[in-house]
């Protein structure tokens, strides 16, 4: 289970930002 | 009532978490690709986006949209290889070591050890692709037919220097050596192509277009290296080699099977 969370750690924590600012700037838009 | 107040909290995380895997993924599929870096200037500019918004810099806004829709043009050639490579393994249901059984694979895996670290031994470089789903005929019929059962000695015969057919690589298909001097694309990852060389290039590169499996042995260094989906997998024997090869390719006709 450690080793799932450990591997590829950097492309993880990108992709969860890309994630969060999509998914801010979505929520926004949307509620306009 | 708390049901919804809880789902409240659940439903910006499950967003986020299926984005989160949905993105990890494309990062996964296109890391170590010259188009990882473009994606990489992308999500810059995505967040230099999202500051000028939420700071109301108008201008800058407008700019990044009308950028973001001429892009859309640009990225479509920019990723044209990796849309093709995409698409191929979209289409890739042609399985061609299904008639073979397990006892046919470890076999060949053997010949094609023993033809490696013989050559190898020589200090003779070799690249030997082996078929599986996405078929190679494009490659094949850079090279010339062989259309011959596969063993070590048909191997090494073919890369010894004399030989008008040692230059490039052979094709193996099933239990067939299909096609020999065949030109294989180079890798154009920036990791390899710096201190590599040709042949590791070539090996790295039809690997990244399709899901070959590439035997090669360095010829300066004696070396023998396995890649797959662009990656080199590394052996230091012969046995390890064969463990190797066995590894990816009986998986493989056990999928098959299964379907």
């Amino acid at each position: 289970m450690k080793k799932w969370f450990t591997d590829n750690l950097s492309l993880k924590l990108v992709a969860l930002g890309l994630a969060i600012i999509t998914w801010i700037y979505v929520n926004r838009e949307l509620m306009r | 009532m708390s049901f919804f107040w809880i789902w409240d909290f659940i439903k910006p995380a499950l967003e986020i978490g299926i984005l989160w895997v949905v993105f990890y993924h494309i990062l996964v599929f296109f890391e170590g690709t010259r188009a990882f870096q473009v994606f990489r200037g992308i999500s810059y500019l995505l967040i230099m986006f999202l500051g000028a918004q939420i700071l109301g810099l108008d201008i800058i806004s407008w700019l990044l949209t009308k950028f973001f829709a001429i892009s859309i043009i640009a990225l479509l050639i920019i990723f044209q290889p990796e849309l093709r490579q995409g698409l191929a393994r979209l289409g890739q249901q042609h399985p061609f070591n299904i008639a073979l059984e397990e006892s046919e694979i470890v076999a060949i895996v053997e010949e094609l050890s023993a033809a490696a670290y013989k050559l190898a031994r020589q200090r003779v470089g070799c690249l030997i692709a082996i078929e599986r789903e996405t078929r190679l005929q494009t490659y094949i019929e850079s090279g010339l037919d062989v259309d011959a059962k596969i063993s070590a000695e048909l191997i090494q015969s073919i890369f010894l220097v004399p030989s008008p057919l040692h230059d490039g690589g052979i094709i193996l298909r099933g239990n067939r050596v299909v096609a020999a001097s065949c030109l294989f694309p180079l890798s154009d990852n920036p990791n390899f192509s710096k201190i590599t060389g040709t042949r590791h290039r070539a090996a790295i590169g039809i690997t990244e277009h399709t899901d070959a499996v590439v035997v090669m042995v360095s010829e300066q260094s004696g070396e023998v290296s396995v890649a797959a989906d662009g990656r080199f997998i590394p052996v230091v024997n012969q046995e390890r080699l064969a463990a190797v090869l066995k590894d990816l390719l009986v998986s493989d006709a056990k999928k098959k099977k299964k379907k």
